[in-house]
């Protein structure tokens, strides 16, 4: 080439970049793909700023996957008039952002945790939460940019999905068989775990129409379940100190004029007898909300939420999530006292 | 504000835009100040008052070391701008590390003395403006050049936001006189300045955050014994990603000046095809290397007195140098290593009377030549165990398990991670030695415009396709 300027490659690499994007976009309309959103730390940061909105108009959500798919934020939104801030975290115990929160002297509204007793009741809450809470508390106005510039940019293409669609994304799903003795983290179809701007997650119509994909997904259950098998149960004095510690969240919360309520999602057949069986309801469920002092829900208690079928035993489909969603908020206006802007059930 | 995030690019957009306007050249340094300002403060704005303290104190200085014939006068103004420079410097990168060594000499000497932790935050790049500072005053002192005189000029060269956060550390003679007239970028240095752009980026997001960071967490983060095979690739996954995170920091750095129509120096220079230490220094890090030699190993005497002087300068510059790095003892290891390989590679030439290294080459055996240069690797994955594990315990726990030292191992790294670093740490190797005696943008201008275009093609998909943005560079703690 000669010595002159590298115009000509520019010009090259330009057309090449656009006619493969624009390809690659397209392939992916016509396949039914929805946009997608990075659930890393800023979009937890995000929404973590907003649980100082006003109390009466906001309720703010902590927990794992199970609420991130149960609860269907634009019905909430809908039917309550209120702001539905999702801070849960699939796979990790919310035991960090509650303690996050409770520490947090502006923060005085509204939280309903949702409790997996496998995860809430672990002493291994996940890297996750620690990296969120420490990413929110640091963040820069940079970085706060960033993530604006990047919601603009991953509201409109489809191909920026960077847990399904990333180079690490699509080496991983590959399953390369690993060498004896090395922990292989399971991957998820990614029909499984789209996620919204709300942080609210569901289930594509393919994963719902395809039982192999929620065959896998059981699977992976069944894999995680095999690990714990044969571990010895949690001391006593472990579970007293994790709900010690829930305790001293709570109060300081309800001291500012928070309030906290519990509720246990629903899961269905091997799933919910596994856990029965793990974590009896007297010795988790019920002693928390006794030692707590705390309200709770619990879907068995309720004929409107326990008929859910989860597809893969652990969630909601997003057409069940609205129904629940719409129980969930009758009962809590009409039992247990809170009150919305609106009450359009 | 760091070069892989959207957020730079719309800044950079607006800074370019901004400079290609027909202003006056005034008005386009004082866009460049302000936008300095500004990438700088999109961390931590209040440390920007450090920043201006420190342009504010040495351009002051400086002018009267220059100016100021009185011996005594003129040592108390080094002596004072040395203590303001370095002691920010102390305070916020080695506060809590001399206490914490303080606390531990009084305890062991009986007294029962625990203070409250400090909370120190570290401000972005202290250690590299602070250099970039220093050189000017102690230039003044030794009238090796005349001062800058303007202040905006001066800011600038302190300021200017490809090099201020994480190098290259500029001279002043280097970076001055450029801002001594009007700059535009060519249409050359355009291309070329997003050609190492685009380069730099697929370095740091591609290679060294996609492919080798989380082989290199994992392997550095646990706490089980590992088999060789796990330890050796974890630290050659470590050797591949702080050279991904910090040359293609460099090649951004350098990019984005030459977009505008500057020319930065060079900080890289295929260091994993060095032969020897002292070829390795002269590669890696240039600008530090070339600092420490000419404000630390020749103050303190160099090769001029003796041989025991040469080898007590040799370990005192790479302890230092080591200490740079980071406030703990690991770091300073680190350095020893580096200083114990200078020493045996000098005790060997010495004794040969004739130079290694280079010459192997020239002298036409290449194969010997690319041998030495992978021993030379090899030697400095080790002194990398140091540099990345956060404790000596790690440290001898990885040594350990990459000699085979452990009784029960336990494998750690998937077949995935193995097979990456498989690929991308040997192509790294043969790339710099064949690369080794020429320069990235003269191969390019050498090649098929349609090859350069095809390659360049390649790389910005494979940046898209890896959708890792806004990650902190490795050096940015330092």
């Amino acid at each position: 080439m000669s010595e002159n300027n590298l115009a000509k490659p520019a010009i090259l690499m330009a057309i090449i970049v656009s006619i493969v994007v624009i390809t690659w976009e397209f392939t992916l309309r016509n396949k039914g793909n929805k946009i997608a959103y990075d659930d890393g730390p800023p979009l937890w940061a995000n929404k973590r700023a907003m649980v100082y909105e006003p109390s009466d108009k906001t309720v703010v959500f902590i927990g794992s996957s199970r609420i991130k798919y149960d609860l269907d934020i634009p019905t909430w939104e809908s039917i309550t008039g209120c702001h539905a801030v999702q801070l849960a975290i699939e796979g990790s115990s919310p035991r960090p952002i509650l303690e996050d929160l409770a520490n947090d002297p502006n923060f005085k509204g509204r939280l309903i945790v949702d409790i997996t007793e496998g995860l809430f009741f672990s002493t291994r809450s996940g890297n996750r939460p620690k990296e969120n809470i420490e990413y929110f508390h640091g963040q820069t106005p940079a970085q706060k940019a960033g993530f604006w510039l990047n919601g603009l940019l991953e509201s409109q293409l489809l191909l920026l999905d960077v847990e399904n669609l990333s180079l690490n994304a699509q080496l991983e799903a590959l399953e390369i068989p690993s060498r004896n003795g090395v922990f292989m983290a399971p991957v998820f179809p990614s029909d499984f775990q789209q996620n919204t701007y709300e942080r609210q997650m569901y289930m594509t119509d393919r994963f719902l129409a395809d039982t192999n994909l929620q065959y896998r997904v059981k699977g992976i259950w069944a894999f995680f379940a095999a690990g714990r098998k044969g571990a010895p149960p949690m001391p006593a004095e472990e579970l007293t100190a994790i709900i010690e510690s829930v305790k001293v969240a709570t109060d300081k919360i309800k001291a500012r004029g928070g309030e906290v309520l519990f509720v246990r999602t629903p899961s269905s057949n091997t799933m919910l007898a596994g856990e029965n069986m793990a974590f009896p309801r007297e010795t988790h469920w019920e002693r928390l909300l006794a030692a707590t002092n705390c309200q709770g829900i619990h879907f068995a208690d309720y004929p409107a939420l326990d008929h859910f079928v989860c597809p893969e035993l652990s969630h909601l489909s997003q057409q069940d999530a609205i129904v629940f969603t719409r129980h969930l908020a009758q009962i809590l206006a009409r039992e247990k006292g809170w009150k919305f802007p609106s009450t359009s059930f | 504000m760091v070069f892989n995030s959207y957020t730079f690019f719309a800044f950079f957009a607006v800074i370019l835009a901004l400079h290609h306007l027909p202003l006056s050249w005034k008005t386009k340094k004082v866009n460049l100040l302000l936008a300095s300002y500004i990438f700088y403060a999109a961390w931590n704005p209040p440390f920007i008052l450090l920043l201006w303290l420190s342009t504010v104190v040495d351009f002051y200085v400086g002018r009267a070391l220059y100016t100021q014939e009185n011996p005594y006068k003129k040592k108390l103004l080094l002596v004072i701008s040395l203590i303001g420079n370095l002691g920010m410097l102390c305070f916020f990168k080695y506060g809590t590390f001399l206490l914490d060594n303080f606390v531990l000499l009084v305890n062991a000497m009986g007294m029962d003395y625990h203070p409250a932790k400090p909370n120190i935050i570290l401000p972005a790049g202290i250690s590299f403006y602070t250099f970039t500072t220093l050189c000017y005053t102690i230039d003044m002192y030794q009238k090796k050049s005349e001062p800058v005189k303007s202040m905006l000029d001066f800011s600038l060269f302190v300021t200017f936001f490809p090099h201020l956060v994480a190098g290259p550390i500029v001279r002043p003679p280097q970076l001055v006189p450029q801002f001594e007239s009007p700059r535009m970028a060519t249409t050359k240095q355009m291309m070329d300045g997003l050609f190492l752009l685009s380069l730099g980026l697929f370095m740091k997001v591609v290679l060294a955050d996609g492919m080798l960071a989380k082989s290199a967490d994992d392997v550095f983060g646990t706490n089980d014994l590992l088999p060789a095979l796990d330890a050796w690739a974890g630290v050659l996954a470590f050797s591949g990603q702080i050279f991904f995170d910090f040359a293609g920091y460099s090649t951004c750095a350098v990019g984005v000046a030459l977009c505008l129509g500057f020319v930065l120096p060079q900080n890289f220079n295929y260091p994993y095809a060095a032969i020897g230490f002292s070829d390795f220094w002269r590669r890696w890090h240039i600008t530090l290397s070339a600092w420490l030699r000419d404000y630390l190993y020749i103050p303190l005497g160099g090769n001029r007195h003796g041989l025991r002087r040469t080898y007590f300068a040799l370990m005192v510059t790479m302890l230092l140098g080591g200490l740079w790095h980071g406030a703990n003892w690991t770091f300073v290891v680190w350095g020893g290593l580096h200083g114990l390989y200078l020493w045996v590679e000098k005790f060997i030439r010495d004794q040969r009377e004739a130079s290694a290294g280079g010459d192997l080459v020239a002298r036409g055996n290449p194969w010997l030549g690319f041998f030495y240069a992978f021993l030379t690797f090899m030697l400095v994955n080790i002194t990398w165990v140091f540099f990345r594990s956060g404790t000596f315990e790690k440290a001898w726990q990885l040594l350990q398990s990459m000699f085979g030292m452990t009784p029960e191992p336990k494998a750690l790294l998937t077949s995935l991670a193995l097979l990456k670093i498989a690929v991308v740490i040997p192509a790294m190797v043969i790339a710099h030695w064949l690369m080794r005696n020429t320069k990235v943008l003269d191969v390019a201008h050498k090649l098929s415009w349609w090859m350069v275009g095809v390659i360049w093609s390649a790389m910005i998909l494979l940046l898209i396709w890896t959708q890792e943005s806004g990650s902190s560079f490795i050096y940015f703690q330092f």
